[in-house]
């Protein structure tokens, strides 16, 4: 995976994750329906997550192996704040 | 609680704008809105503050992304740093009062303002293009010149991150009034690149403390969607002109404005 390959992906994971939030959020909205509301926010939340995810396997394909741990940990703050949150 | 959703909205897109043009989150400005001019209660403005920052940095970061701006090596190690921090400022806000939360709103605000003020206009790129950028610097392009940065006092970098991203989990900013004068002031990097690079960022600071207030229950929801909906095309749009904004005069301005809510979020918390 090339450099900018990386960068255009995630863009389109940004893109993709904040198109499909901010539609439920709308429709969330219009209806108004408070579970669409909540799955609207919750993509939101895991927008940043699934760029992470990308940036992991990514970095790993390309054999970056140092800066891949690094978002690996990344990864692994975040699934360790969900824990936390499941447990309050 | 009784603003009507398109107040709301259009008060996600004024800040959403301002934030992006100036490469931060919108929330330094967000949060002062919804609690001193809507009357909403300050920790709902925090927690929504905190989705919307979500929103705005990553439609910030789909067009830095494109423009070559984010670095993206750089961005992920100071990550580990503002994650934690993010983490940490999430479970700590639980613990304080609503006055404490207006104070420390206000001393960071003011202590922000001061800084924006003071801050030098260096500029830190270097025009040799022999110059090696090192692991984590890099090059960028501006108009037909291409220059090269290298990244210094990096574990100053790391720490401006970790209280970028506690003062992020706590009072629901992006952190990015932290980090960006910290990486261009004393890190060597370029005040386009690090503001881009705290916005891609931020998305993942956020996240880290806002399902933390999401498992509270403090999350207001239509009050957020109609915010996040109105700070989405805002930050499109701000970021995409952000190369034709003079950012100095928006700088005095934010500067004064935050001098000018801090004073008032003291005046909240006594």
């Amino acid at each position: 995976v090339s450099e900018p390959r990386l960068h255009q992906t995630i863009e389109a994971v940004l893109a993709l994750g904040l198109l499909a939030s901010a539609a439920l959020l709308a429709c969330g909205l219009l209806l108004p329906d408070e579970s669409v509301l909540r799955a609207g926010v919750l993509l939101l939340m895991l927008t940043p997550a699934a760029r992470v995810v990308v940036l992991s396997v990514g970095l790993l394909l390309e054999r970056d192996w140092l800066f891949g741990s690094i978002s690996l940990w990344i990864l692994g703050v975040l699934l360790g704040s969900l824990v936390l949150a499941l447990r309050a | 609680l009784a603003s009507s959703p398109a107040l709301l909205f259009l008060t996600g897109a004024a800040t959403g704008l301002v934030g992006s043009l100036l490469g931060l989150g919108g929330g330094v400005l967000l949060v002062p809105l919804l609690t001193l001019a809507l009357g909403v209660p300050i920790r709902t403005a925090i927690a929504a503050s905190l989705v919307s920052v979500i929103a705005s940095a990553s439609a910030s970061a789909t067009v830095n992304l494109r423009k070559g701006l984010v670095n993206m090596r750089l961005g992920l190690v100071l990550e580990v740093a503002t994650s934690i921090g993010g983490l940490s400022g999430g479970l700590a806000s639980s613990l304080l009062s609503e006055r404490q939360l207006y104070a420390a709103f206000a001393l960071v605000m003011a202590a922000m303002g001061a800084a924006m003020a003071l801050r030098s206009g260096t500029r830190n790129v270097i025009a040799d293009l022999s110059v090696d950028p090192g692991r984590l610097g890099g090059r960028l392009q501006e108009g037909a010149t291409t220059f090269v940065y290298r990244v210094r006092r990096l574990s100053l970098g790391l720490a401006a991150s970790l209280l970028a991203g506690a003062v992020s989990g706590l009072l629901g900013v992006g952190g990015g009034i932290v980090k960006v004068p910290v990486l261009n002031t004393f890190c060597g990097v370029p005040i386009r690149v690090a503001a881009a690079t705290s916005t891609f960022m931020i998305g993942v600071t956020a996240a880290a403390s806002s399902i933390l207030y999401y498992a509270r229950g403090e999350i207001a929801l239509p009050l957020t969607a109609a915010i996040c909906l109105g700070a989405l095309p805002a930050s499109l749009l701000g970021a995409r002109l952000s190369d034709r904004v003079k950012a100095r005069s928006l700088k005095v301005l934010m500067a004064l404005l935050l001098v000018a809510v801090a004073l008032q979020m003291t005046a909240r918390a006594l």
